[in-house]
């Protein structure tokens, strides 16, 4: 009966996505909060923030083949899985974000490679293919050991990528790539760890599974885990605000002074700061409640988070944009803008509710 | 092959904004969206205040961020230097509005000329609706529609692919100078080739110290700048405590 409500408010959920498309192909993109200046916005950043939680997924799912920790091997198929629900989830964001996205075959028939985003495609394009392929084999009990070198590989990759991405635009210095390919690894992972965590204790408790000690010491380990990149990605986001946000006297920098204090701004701080005290609190790390509130708190302050990094180089208009908008423009996502990450949220949760009931998520592979 | 620039003289322009509705019109340009603008300034504190007007169009840069992050090719450069973009290969992703530095790259957020589908008459039997005024003149989208823009470019780009100023191609590719240049009462503009020395562009970039905007960030515009206007004097001082 559970599983029914859930998958009937997850259907409901992606029959709200499917009206949005709907509306926003017909009636065009005045429905997302557009300006000429504030041109990447909340559909993008979800999209973001899915791709690198499912870098961050490829990451796990690698650690014990390349870094032989064989104790998370029984977790490796959900996290496989899991890392396939969200990257279908981004390709769904990424898809209400293009302005034509038919036109998307050019990425072969046209290719750019001096372009970030070309590459980002390509690999994103790999990626899924190389990770279904790596999925089948893996229920059919073959072995995988090249597949997850390669999958690890190409979540560096991708995560690095969408550095550089930011990074290029020289007319925005907030974004600095040497920071960003450094920041969104880090960040993947810490999301990747969040997102397993959340969705296997809530299955867990759904299901009203018992967990055995082997599993349970893993989600002990995981959190641990947890708890330590969430201090590390912690220091790295002090000194982005040290150094953009407060230290730097540069013109391009503004856009982000306005950001700082802002409530994705402190959506990310806080969702950094209290998950990595309550993982790396004894006490608090063992209970359920401590590792789902760390990680429920993690996801949405990398959403925010994602969302702050565009705007932070966005809400001041360059050249002549300043002409027709104020010194900084604000930003309010729409309602139309709130389904697009709902659909994404609701693809990623269907497809991944679909693999745990028919996949036998729990085997583990000879 | 040429090496396409622009000199926009600012001593004689005078903000009259014709260049922005010629190229609107030459360009069949939607509502919303300029590719030739302005960037207007005030310096100084009341009463003694001035008034800056800098005309803007894309800076058809050699070092295009535009052209180098557009992951189709959809923004690409000609062999003459001019940036042009290509709406059939655009995948609408917007990255590079986000790189050009200069906010000359539009997006089409809804589909274009809107208002002229309306069938609704403003005296209702007395006067032709705007639906009506296209109809009658047998005109694709506006009554002012221009058919030769569709020689090099989508007469009328779709909604979801951006668009920008092309330095007129389609008419450069007949001989002719771009509709702002052609325009322009003050000659404020001035149009050529820089690799040939004794054209018009290389005389006075010769003769007056340019400026091009944001130098600093190794784009290598192709509108230069050169001279202010000021008709004030001031008697000689050197200032006081």
């Amino acid at each position: 009966m559970k599983l029914k409500i859930w998958i009937g408010l997850l259907g409901l959920g992606i029959l709200l996505g499917l009206i949005t498309v709907y509306k926003v192909y017909s009636a065009g993109f005045v429905l997302y909060a557009k300006t000429d200046v504030l041109v990447w916005t909340l559909p993008l950043a979800t999209y973001i923030f899915f791709s690198l939680t499912s870098a961050g997924l490829a990451f796990v799912s690698s650690i014990p083949t390349v870094f032989g920790v064989k104790r998370f091997e029984i977790m490796k198929k959900r996290t496989m899985f899991l890392e396939f629900a969200v990257l279908i989830g981004s390709f769904v964001c990424l898809i209400m974000h293009l302005g034509s996205p038919l036109n998307l075959f050019y990425y072969l028939f046209s290719p750019n490679p001096a372009s970030p985003l070309w590459w980002l495609g390509m690999l994103y394009g790999v990626y899924l293919v190389v990770l279904v392929i790596a999925f089948k084999a893996l229920i059919e009990g073959k072995s995988i050991y090249t597949f997850n070198i390669l999958i690890f590989l190409i979540a560096i990759a991708t995560s690095t990528t969408l550095g550089w991405l930011l990074g290029m635009t020289d007319a925005r210095p907030s974004l600095d790539v040497s920071f960003l390919s450094m920041y969104f690894p880090f960040t993947a992972f810490v999301s990747g760890l969040s997102a397993l965590l959340l969705v296997s204790i809530a299955g867990n408790y759904f299901k009203g599974q018992k967990v055995t000690k082997e599993v349970n010491d893993l989600y002990g380990e995981i959190s641990k885990t947890l708890g330590i990149v969430a201090g590390l990605v912690l220091i790295l986001f002090f000194w982005r605000t040290v150094a953009g946000g407060n230290s730097s006297t540069g013109q391009g920098f503004l856009a982000f002074k306005y950001m700082v204090g802002s409530i994705s701004y402190n959506l990310e701080l806080w969702g950094l700061v209290i998950p990595a005290v309550l993982m790396l609190t004894p006490g608090i790390r063992v209970t359920n409640w401590g590792k789902v509130t760390a990680a429920s708190l993690i996801l949405v302050g990398m959403l925010a988070g994602r969302l702050e990094f565009i705007l932070s180089s966005e809400v001041m208009p360059l050249g002549q944009m300043a002409e027709v908008h104020p010194g900084f423009v604000g930003y309010m996502p729409t309602s139309s803008e709130f389904l697009v990450t709902i659909f994404g949220l609701s693809v990623v949760l269907m497809v991944y509710t679909l693999g745990d009931c028919y996949l036998k998520l729990d085997e583990v592979s000879e | 092959m040429p090496r396409y620039a622009m000199v926009i003289d600012l001593q004689k322009c005078t903000g009259c904004s014709s260049c922005s509705i010629s190229c609107k019109t030459e360009n069949n340009v939607p509502e919303g969206i300029f590719w030739s603008h302005k960037i207007t300034e005030t310096s100084g504190t009341f009463p003694n205040v001035r008034f800056h007007y800098i005309p803007t169009l894309c800076n058809h840069c050699e070092n295009a961020p535009c052209v180098r992050g557009c992951p189709t090719k959809a923004m690409h450069k000609l062999d003459n230097g001019i940036t042009m973009h290509n709406p059939k290969k655009c995948i609408g992703c917007r990255y590079c509005m986000f790189n050009c530095p200069y906010g000359v790259i539009q997006f089409n957020w809804q589909d274009a000329h809107g208002s002229w589908k309306d069938n609704t008459s403003l005296i209702k039997g007395g006067t032709a609706s705007p639906a009506d005024e296209v109809r009658k003149v047998n005109s694709k989208a506006t009554p002012y529609y221009n058919p030769e823009r569709e020689d090099t470019l989508t007469g009328i780009r779709r909604r979801g692919v951006v668009e920008k100023c092309t330095f007129c191609d389609h008419r450069v590719k007949r001989g002719k100078l771009p509709s702002c240049v052609n325009s322009c009462p003050c000659d404020a503009r001035i149009f050529g080739d820089l690799d040939d020395p004794k054209s018009q562009v290389n005389k006075l970039l010769g003769k007056f110290k340019p400026f091009r905007l944001k130098e600093s960030l190794g784009t290598s515009p192709k509108v230069f700048y050169i001279r202010d206007f000021s008709s004030a004097g001031y008697p000689s001082t050197k200032g006081g405590i």
